[in-house]
């Protein structure tokens, strides 16, 4: 993106960007306005739009961002799905979701009424030609009536095993952009956004990224990553990149260990045959977890854009070395829990659960040391754990410090030989906790350990916007900085379907089995023991 | 002893300040002294957060307040008057989560007896939304007499929290050649003032102007702009109708005034939270001079100066002569001096184009004319903001709006124009 070259001083807005928002510049008006940014005049296609997912989160995000006047009069929706449906039928639909969940509740009639001319319904059948033509006809359409010029944005809110027939109707239908198709090159963008899992294991994904990208280019593709949202991804980069402070120690010389803990409370609740299916692995390790330890050890970027960011954490990613067998059996724990208490509440067993087989072996708690073989992290092992039916919900990266070279002060106490602790909290009550030794007051010297804690719910006076609605409007802009790319997604079931494979064959150590309410099995806690250190309780 | 008039009305507005003890979210006993020191006001603000609980529990004091306490920012409020003062309150109020760390409302009266401080500290937690930690915060009133009302940068610097940047809010008509302004506002780092409230509108803008601040100068009137601002902006963000903006021609501004059988006499009190609009021209003018500066409009000459509100200014574009209207609306349904219509007239190579905002009460009605078609009727929210969510938006920015510099610049030389030949012809 080319630099603006208004007279006036750009208040400070995430500058230099990927993507194709109008250019400010070119509209006079736009500087210091509070929507700096502006997407271009579009339809969004939502690809099974009668589901949950609409009516909970699309529906109202969209919603919130016209609220909020950050989408373009032009803007327009057409939900496509199998259902009769009338397009007052699906208006209605929407607007009950609105009711319900939108965090402007309920929509205004007025308001609602004049957004609604812009939302239509096409029914079909997913694999039906015909439907997919006449949906063609109907955005065209669109284009002239609303002046929509040609952009499309296909959310594709169904499962994962349908996207490879619906991106090839899209093609077919001559919807895909100008992928392979020269003429329509300046017939406006079409972009696809698509939700996780991508993909069950190396082969399946890279299936799944080739039929994607039989139909669109890279840079047409979404794949959206809602658990980790805007923020926390800015927040530690800024973190690290935005202060002087931090970046010197970021590395082998400093840091002992780092810690990435994602626990849950909550048990399967519901989801047990599909849970069963997955497990903790696929389910969080594989997309949050490994995304969580990209941007934390990640390389700076050469700027703070899309490209350079993804670049950045593919490298990390890369510099994780598939385990073989024996490691596995050496640096992994999975875990399953049985039956115990959480939050007062009894929680049954995982092999109780409706749908799950009562000999499962599926791993609902999963710890694992990985290592980042870069010159920047060579030695400094990295311990994760997620689980479900865990003591406490929290999502942190805790970092280990290196003690003191000299004890100085080895008879004043534990916090003397306390290493400091750099905790990184991403949920709940997002914030940084910085942990060293005082010198308690008083004639004696005893040294004790003391939080220094920083929160930004109580530092920064804002709410934090939704994560579907920045989501939406970085696709709608362009700005793909935080979807993940294809080679990020691979590279993850690189690392993880020798775990998987291992586990499978027996090679990788049994399963082991903590009740509900505690930190995991105990062969997590010698995993770490091993190594002389232990995990935190966040 | 008989008790001056002065005295009578400080402490009529410390016992509406004090009104903020009665808050719901307070959970510390109000500190009420009658007549103290600023040493001993530092001292209670010191142990407010820092004793433990007699239960032991670290995290909270023993006045009960969570230890998770807001550091954002210091906001000084001046206030002038008993009717200021009730403002202060309920805008206060609602600022909810978006409360600055320690708030600091003074009213300061030279020509009162009496004590020469009085204070009251009240500390408040908000809860938040579900799930979200308690924020808390605190509220310092002052009340400043005799000659220590002439010092008063002495009276509010040890009190404010270190190392947070600090805003001075002055409601009303802030006196921009007394002293006590000049030392208030050299404490800050911003001022925020609401130029709808200057008596006299030309002066204020020409002070605002060369007012240099640290981290700028906020303007609620300006803020109260920003749904215009956008909208207007909206209509040019495709290629099609862009091509329309270097050729405009006029620019009719409409903005709200009481009907006329409202207006003489006293004005009436303005409704609970809202300023006291004195300039209901404000709006008009920085609107129109936020257009001219965007776009390099310059003053050419004055069609018709001001008059009832009515003014009619000759602008020189890049391309175009425009024509600038600017014209009072009597309306009850909306309030003095908020914009009613925009009209954006524009020749092009199909004809005239005329894009156009209108609004009728919470709602905007926002189309275009051009190409020889109406386009895009459309109804958008436009609910009027309340002065403390515009004060919350205010109290997060800390930077230099160059965009209102600008305006500000232009709106300030339009009416010079339109008065001088007012007053000399």
């Amino acid at each position: 993106m080319t630099r603006r070259s208004t007279a006036v001083e750009e208040p400070v807005a995430p500058a230099a960007r990927d993507g194709d928002a109008i250019p400010t510049h070119r509209n006079p008006l736009r500087a210091g306005l509070r929507h700096g940014r502006m997407p271009e005049p579009c339809t969004m296609v939502i690809v099974g739009a009668t589901g949950d997912l609409t009516e909970r989160k699309l529906g109202p995000a969209l919603y919130n961002l016209m609220l909020g006047g950050a989408l373009p009069p032009e803007f327009t929706v057409v939900g496509f799905a199998r259902r009769d449906l009338s397009d007052k039928e699906f208006r209605d639909h929407l607007r009950e979701g609105i009711d319900l969940y939108s965090r402007n509740r309920p929509a205004k009639a007025s308001i609602w009424e004049s957004f609604s001319a812009g939302i239509e319904y096409q029914r079909g059948e997913f694999h039906h030609e015909e439907a997919w033509a006449a949906l063609a006809k109907r955005l065209d359409r669109i284009d002239r009536d609303r002046g929509t010029a040609g952009n499309r944005l296909f959310y594709l809110a169904v499962p994962p095993n349908l996207h490879a027939e619906i991106v090839r109707q899209i093609a077919a239908a001559g919807l895909s952009g100008h992928h392979g198709d020269e003429h329509r090159r300046n017939r406006g963008w079409a972009r696809v956004i698509v939700e996780k899992p991508f993909g069950f294991d190396l082969a399946s994904a890279r299936r799944l990224n080739r039929e994607l990208r039989d139909v669109f280019d890279e840079d047409q593709i979404f794949r959206i990553d809602h658990y980790l949202g805007k923020e926390t991804v800015q927040n530690l980069s800024v973190f690290r990149f935005g202060n002087g402070l931090f970046e010197p120690i970021w590395n082998r010389r400093y840091i002992d260990s780092v810690q990435i803990t994602v626990a849950e409370t909550v048990g399967v609740e519901g989801r047990g045959e599909s849970y069963d299916e997955t497990g903790a692995l696929r389910d969080i390790v594989q997309n949050h977890v490994l995304q969580l330890m990209a941007v934390f050890a990640m390389e700076p970027p050469i700027e703070f854009k899309a490209s350079d960011l993804r670049d950045e954490k593919v490298k990390v990613l890369r510099a994780v070395k598939p385990m073989s067998p024996a490691e596995v059996a050496e640096a992994t724990i999975r875990g399953q829990y049985v039956s115990g208490w959480v939050e007062g509440t009894q929680v049954p067993s995982y092999r109780d659960e409706p749908e799950v087989p009562p000999n499962s072996e599926r791993e609902t708690y999963v710890a694992l040391r990985l290592a980042i073989e870069s010159w920047r992290w060579a030695g400094v092992p990295f311990y994760v754990r997620t689980g479900k039916a865990l003591a406490t919900r929290v999502t942190e990266i805790a970092v280990q410090f290196k003690q003191a070279p000299l004890a100085l002060f080895s008879r004043a106490g534990a916090g003397a030989t306390e290493p400091n602790i750099l905790a990184i909290r991403v949920q709940p009550d997002e914030g940084i906790l910085l942990r060293f030794g005082a010198k308690v007051p008083g004639p004696g010297l005893q040294i004790r350990g003391v939080n220094m804690d920083f929160r930004y719910g109580s530092s920064f006076a804002v709410d934090s916007p939704d994560a579907y609605e920045t989501l939406l409007l970085d696709c709608m802009i362009g700005d793909a900085s935080l979807f993940t790319r294809n080679d990020e997604v691979e590279r993850a079931w690189e690392i993880l379907d020798p775990i998987l494979a291992a586990w499978a064959s027996g090679e990788g150590g049994r399963l082991h089995f903590y009740p509900a309410g505690s930190w995991g099995p105990a062969a997590a806690d010698e995993l770490l023991e091993r190594d002389g250190r232990e995990w935190r309780k966040p | 002893m008989t008790t001056s008039a002065a005295a009578k009305r400080a402490l009529a507005m410390h016992r509406r300040l004090m009104t903020f003890g009665e808050a719901e979210s307070t959970v510390a006993q109000p500190w009420v002294e009658e007549s103290t020191t600023v040493r001993a006001v530092e001292a209670h603000l010191a142990q407010l957060w820092t004793e433990q609980a007699p239960s032991g529990d670290p995290t909270f004091t023993e006045k009960g307040l969570h230890h998770a306490r807001a550091s954002v920012l210091n906001l000084i409020v001046m206030v002038p008057d008993e009717e200021a003062a009730a403002r202060v309150v309920e805008t206060m109020g609602g600022l909810g989560v978006r409360h600055p760390s320690r708030a600091i409302v003074l009213a300061a009266d030279p020509a009162a007896d009496g004590p020469p401080l009085s204070a009251s500290i009240t500390a408040h937690c908000n809860v938040g939304q579900e799930g979200s930690e308690q924020v808390c915060y605190e509220v310092v009133v002052l009340t400043v007499r005799g000659e220590a009302a002439e010092h008063l940068a002495g009276v509010v610097a040890p009190l404010l929290i270190h190392d947070l940047p600090t805003h001075v809010w002055w409601p009303g008509d802030p006196p921009f050649t007394d002293p006590i302004f000049d030392q208030l506002v050299e404490m800050g780092d911003r001022l925020v003032v609401d130029s709808s409230e200057f008596e006299d509108l030309l002066r204020g803008l020409r002070r605002l102007t060369t007012l240099r601040r640290r981290s700028g100068v906020g303007d609620l009137a300006w803020a109260r702009l920003g749904w215009w601002q956008e909208l207007t902006a909206e209509f040019f963000d495709g290629p099609r109708f862009r091509r329309y903006l270097p050729n405009l021609n006029r620019l009719t501004v409409r903005y709200a005034v009481a009907p006329a059988h409202r207006r003489p006499g006293r004005p009436r009190k303005p409704p609970p939270g809202q300023p006291h609009v004195r300039s209901t021209l404000v709006g008009p003018m920085l609107y129109a001079g936020w257009i001219a500066s965007r776009l390099e409009w310059r003053r050419h000459a004055t069609r018709q100066p001001l008059d009832d509100g009515r003014l009619q200014l000759t602008l020189e574009g890049r391309h175009e002569m425009v024509d600038l209207r600017i014209e009072p609306v009597e309306t009850e349904t909306v309030p003095p001096g908020e914009l009613t219509e925009v009209r954006l007239r524009s020749y092009g190579e199909t004809g005239a184009a005329e894009f156009i905002i209108g609004r009728a009460t919470d709602e905007a009605i926002v189309c275009s004319n051009a190409d020889g078609m109406t386009a895009m009727l459309r109804t958008v929210p436009m609910e009027l903001p309340t002065e403390s969510e515009l004060l919350a938006d205010d109290l997060v920015s800390d930077r230099h709006d160059p965009v209102y510099e600008a305006a500000l610049r232009a709106a300030a030389v339009f009416l010079a124009s339109a008065r001088e030949l007012e007053l000399t012809g």
